[in-house]
């Protein structure tokens, strides 16, 4: 059996607010394999953010253990992180944001140029993701020239565009009308699959939600359910 | 390159925060440009000003004191014009006279004392005189005065003549009556007188004929021998006086000027020297008819390389201007010695003896030899010249040493303070961005380079605008020909000196000389190189308290910022 692409044990994030503590994400331990769509639902503040942060190794857990393609990320060192966040993670915002100062292209470029390609090389596959996500016309445009949909489209091609193993979405449509929150996931789902990456996305759409082969639901910074967990006590019943 | 297309995006794209650092820098730059150079000046100013000997290559001067040792033969001398021997009445005329005023000549020869003494290097002879110009036309009205020719009778009381005496002159002239038959009572009369009191009276051999003194010859042949020794008759020369009457000032110019005599065998020891001529060249060893005018003098009377200058109807070319050093050796004209000595009447007459000591350190030392080798001289050292001048310049440079180089930390501190502050809040306002770079995969590394490559671009520019503004502003100043005043009091003298005024007018010999000195903004290059290198520091400490926010914040917390 290969290794699953994440592993977690026990994995707890605290913080302190004042006197208190609060535990955002509270002792978590679940396996995740590849797959194409991976929804994480849940109220707002029950740590879907903070749990997709320590997925994305934005931040070290508190407590417990966060594997990645079986490597412990708490061994990491800063530098392996920001490598492993350029090579192997994308990531999408409900804020979108990208670089206010930025062309729609130069933001998609930031997304790989630490990797040291070639400025000619950059440029062209920045220009391809950008066609792949329909804005090759909008390439020199501001972001404050763009409606929120283009936007959210070229934090997609920017998050994609190192073919990262697995694209982590904070509610991705959380800032967009229907249709383009449709647009969008229709996109994601598409450009995942396509380039044979995992999606673990948290949302509060009911739709995008049933359409994840896996959902897991959390509830004060705790797993509530897994629809993995559930299909195979169902099984076993 | 991604990276410099994304500095370029950011500073252009946040135009006010951009040019707001970069004035900033470029502001303090300038200043620190300006306030320096100006600094420099006014230290080279003070320089020029504060060792007036040392630019002329000298250590110590050596003068005589208002009376004696060379004797003084010209000091303090009256000077009057005999404004009729000039020629007739309505006749324009120009005349010069010279005196030494505060410095009196001595000979040449003198000097040799001085370079004898050890410790002595070198030593160059100098002249310096008061030239009074008069310049009009010969007053109509003048009066003569016939004097002279009078006759002056000395009587003095003698040794009375002894009864001896008395006896033998007696029976002398008695004889004598008897001689001469028809002689008339007068005589007698004249004898007895003179047997009382001895008096002698005469009206100069010829004038004294028999008729009037007949008996004149008796006595003389009788009287006793010491008394005819104090028979003398006096009669003053004949001589006409003209003097004029209610001199008509009016139109007579009198002006003066100080005029020096080079010493033309050497170029870098004199009153003079080849390093203060600003234009033209220094006077040529020939002893030719050149001059060199200081500046000050040449500005004031229209003179420049090539003009004519006539000095007691001999014509001078100007060779060069010079700026003359101050204190008590300054002059407004210089010609060679020889050519001045000659004019003055003074041949080999100098005034002052300038000394170059071996070592700089032997200075004091062979400063007292000499005063005790020769103890009526005066020894004037940079020194105690220095501590004569005073004036704007003295103040102005005390104050740019006390303040220039504070004031320069201040500003430059103010403005580094700013690119920072500003730095800091365009990171603060960008700690999203910056969250967001790490999620993308940007080490801290990287985006600390790109933040501080940001400041450091504006460190760059603001740093060229500065260097540009502090040059306009330096070349500002200079343009506006600010001048500062340094006062020099010319000689220890307690009287008023010579008096050089023919026609009334008197003028203090002892006097302070006011020297102009050009303030200038000297811009060395390392002073913009330092200003430059100012801007890029004040950019890169910026940029690292920048960086040192942004790299402590953890990607998520800086994502979890809102907005």
């Amino acid at each position: 059996m290969s290794t699953p692409l994440y592993e977690l044990r026990g994995a707890t994030r605290s913080f302190q607010m004042g006197n208190s503590t609060i535990k955002a994400v509270d002792d978590i331990n679940v396996t995740i394999d590849k797959e194409e769509l991976i929804a994480l639902e849940g109220p707002s503040g029950s740590g879907k953010t903070t749990l997709l942060q320590l997925l994305g190794a934005l931040d070290r857990p508190t407590s417990g253990q966060v594997f990645f393609e079986g490597r412990d990320l708490a061994s990491l060192s800063d530098g392996e992180l920001a490598e492993l966040r350029l090579r192997s993670f994308g990531f999408i915002f409900q804020q979108f944001n990208l670089l206010s100062t930025l062309t729609a292209l130069q933001n998609v470029e930031a997304g790989l140029a630490p990797l040291g390609v070639s400025a000619g090389e950059l440029r062209e596959r920045s220009l391809a993701m950008l066609a792949e996500v329909g804005l090759r016309d909008r390439a020199f445009h501001l972001p404050g020239q763009m409606s929120g949909g283009e936007q959210q489209r070229v934090a997609i091609a920017r998050a994609l565009l190192a073919e990262p193993h697995v694209v982590l979405a904070d509610e991705p449509t959380g800032n967009l009308d229907t249709k383009s929150g449709a647009d969008v996931i229709a996109l994601l789902t598409d450009l995942a699959a396509r380039h044979g990456t995992t999606i673990i996305v948290a949302t509060h759409d009911a739709g995008l939600a049933a359409r994840a082969p896996r959902r897991l639901t959390m509830k004060d910074g705790k797993l509530a359910t897994d629809s993995k967990k559930t299909r195979a006590a169902a099984k076993k019943r | 390159m991604f990276y410099l297309s994304y500095l370029r995006s950011e500073l252009l794209r946040r135009k006010g925060r951009t040019i707001l650092t970069m004035l900033g820098l470029a502001l303090g730059v300038a200043l620190v440009i300006v306030i320096t150079s100006l600094s420099h000046g006014l230290d080279q100013a003070q320089k020029t000003a504060l060792n007036p000997l040392s630019s002329i290559g000298t250590d110590l001067t050596v003068t005589a004191q208002e009376e004696g040792y060379g004797g003084g033969a010209f000091a303090n001398r009256m000077l009057e014009t005999n404004l009729a021997s000039l020629g007739k009445a309505g006749q324009h005329f120009s005349y010069d006279t010279f005196s030494a005023g505060t410095q009196p000549s001595f000979a040449q020869s003198q000097a040799n004392s001085v370079s004898s003494i050890s410790g002595v290097a070198k030593i160059a002879t100098g002249l310096t005189l008061t030239v009074t110009h008069q310049e009009g036309k010969i007053p109509k009205i003048t009066a003569s005065f016939r004097t002279g020719g009078q006759q002056i009778n000395v009587s003095g009381q003698t040794k009375r003549p002894s009864a001896a005496d008395l006896a033998k002159m007696a029976a002398c002239l008695a004889k004598q009556e008897k001689k001469s038959s028809s002689s008339t009572k007068t005589t007698a009369t004249t004898g007895g007188q003179s047997s009382q009191s001895g008096s002698l009276s005469g009206q100069g051999q010829d004038q004294g004929g028999p008729g009037m003194f007949g008996g004149g010859a008796a006595m003389r042949k009788c009287m006793p021998a010491s008394m005819k020794r104090f028979q003398k008759t006096i009669t003053t020369r004949r001589q006409t006086l003209r003097k004029q009457v209610n001199t008509p000032q009016t139109n007579i110019k009198t002006s003066t000027y100080t005029i020096g005599g080079v010493d033309t065998s050497q170029t870098d020891m004199g009153l003079i020297t080849k390093t203060q001529v600003s234009k033209g060249r220094f006077l040529s060893k020939k002893n030719a008819r050149e001059a060199l005018v200081a500046n000050s003098y040449a500005s004031s009377h229209k003179l420049k390389v090539g003009s004519t200058l006539s000095i007691k109807k001999t014509t001078f070319r100007v060779v060069g201007l010079v700026q003359a050093p101050l204190g008590g050796q300054s002059a407004d004209v210089y010609v060679p010695l020889k050519q001045l000595q000659t004019l003055a009447g003074q041949k080999n007459q100098i005034n002052v003896v300038l000394v170059r000591a071996s070592k700089s350190s032997g200075v004091g030392a062979v400063e007292k030899k000499i005063k005790s080798a020769l103890p009526s001289a005066q020894v004037a050292s940079n020194k105690s010249e220095a501590d004569q001048i005073s004036g704007s310049l003295v103040t102005a440079s005390n104050l740019a040493k006390s303040l220039g180089l504070a004031l320069s930390i201040i500003v430059i501190a103010m403005a580094i303070m700013l690119a920072a502050l500003l730095t800091l809040s365009s990171v603060a306002k960008r700690v999203r961005e910056i969250g967001t770079l790490r999620a993308l995969g940007w080490s801290r590394r990287l985006v600390i380079r790109q933040i501080t490559a940001e400041s450091l671009t504006q460190g760059v520019i603001g740093g060229v605008v500065g260097v540009g503004i502090g040059i306009v502003a330096a070349a500002v100043i200079n343009s506006f020909n600010l001048s500062l005043s340094a006062s020099s009091k010319v000689g220890n003298s307690t009287t008023t000196g010579g008096f050089r005024g023919a026609f009334g007018a008197t003028q203090s010999a002892a006097q302070t000389t006011t020297s102009q000195v050009a303030l200038h903004a000297p811009l060395a290059g390392s002073i913009i190189l330092i200003g430059f290198a100012l801007a890029i520091l004040g950019g890169l400490l910026a940029g690292a308290a920048g960086a040192f926010r942004a790299a402590q914040l953890r990607p998520a917390d800086a994502l979890r910022q809102v907005e």
